[in-house]
């Protein structure tokens, strides 16, 4: 199959990530990706989506965040691009899992785990984390 | 999210299906605290219909946890297998969550 995405737009409200759950559901079906893709990319995206809603805005305005599903030919990604504070998702530390009262930081312990290659960009006012699996 | 509750004796029994992640993690946290505060205090949580937990759902099942100590009640988690499972191993949940094989060792457990 070739190269092809699917895109949408979310409010920054906690209820909308439940649309880009079920485009997730549909655009591994359309793929016929294996279970562990649906979680994977369902697990990522409620876990940059609810912190850039917890976190990133400084107002009580509507803002937009855009999410990108691709597939190509040996990897899906996932894309998400907000307009809020600056943050590197990647610049949190490695979560201490030798730690018996850890209770924050799982969100980028299970993107870092479940996705293969994880980048971010700041641009334009914009950010941007992109995250890929194999498809092996 | 749907959750199928049922009554083995004293023991409530969650079973819910579907996605636990920052949308749903809420109201499923207050349906185990709502039970809680009437009384029913030996609650097995059976994950075996879940096609993922995100962090917001591990967190309320750690509040969970808490929350039914605190009430001198028991919690057991049974039904985790595949990418739950995996997902689980990812977090080291097992070793902070009371996890068991099955829902018969679940309900044993609370005697």
């Amino acid at each position: 199959m070739t190269a092809c995405h699917v895109e949408t737009r979310i409010w920054n409200r906690i209820a909308e990530v439940a649309s880009v759950a079920e485009i997730v559901s549909e655009f591994c079906a359309k793929h016929d990706l294996p279970e562990q893709f649906l979680v994977a990319l369902g697990v990522s995206l409620d876990e940059a989506l609810s912190n850039i809603i917890r976190y990133a805005y400084g107002d009580a305005r509507d803002h937009s965040i855009l999410v990108r599903l691709d597939y190509e030919p040996g990897s899906v990604g996932a894309t998400v691009e907000d307009d809020g504070r600056p943050f590197d998702p990647l610049s949190a530390p490695a979560l201490d899992l030798t730690s018996p009262t850890r209770d924050r930081g799982f969100g980028i312990h299970f993107i870092r785990h479940l996705m293969d290659e994880v980048r971010y960009v700041r641009q334009g006012g914009i950010n941007r984390l992109n995250m890929r699996k194999k498809i092996v | 999210m749907d959750v199928i509750e049922q009554l083995a004796g004293s023991v409530t029994i969650l079973e819910p299906r579907g996605r636990i992640d920052s949308v749903t993690a809420k109201e499923f946290g207050e349906r185990v605290i709502n039970l809680l505060n009437i009384g029913r205090h030996q609650l097995v949580i059976d994950l075996n219909s879940i096609s993922y937990i995100s962090s917001a759902g591990f967190r309320q099942l750690l509040i969970a946890k808490k929350s039914t100590l605190e009430k001198r009640g028991k919690l057991a988690l049974c039904g985790i297998s595949g990418e739950v499972k995996r997902l689980f191993d990812i977090g080291a949940f097992d070793e902070l969550l009371p996890v068991y094989s099955t829902r018969e060792e679940s309900i044993a457990s609370m005697q």
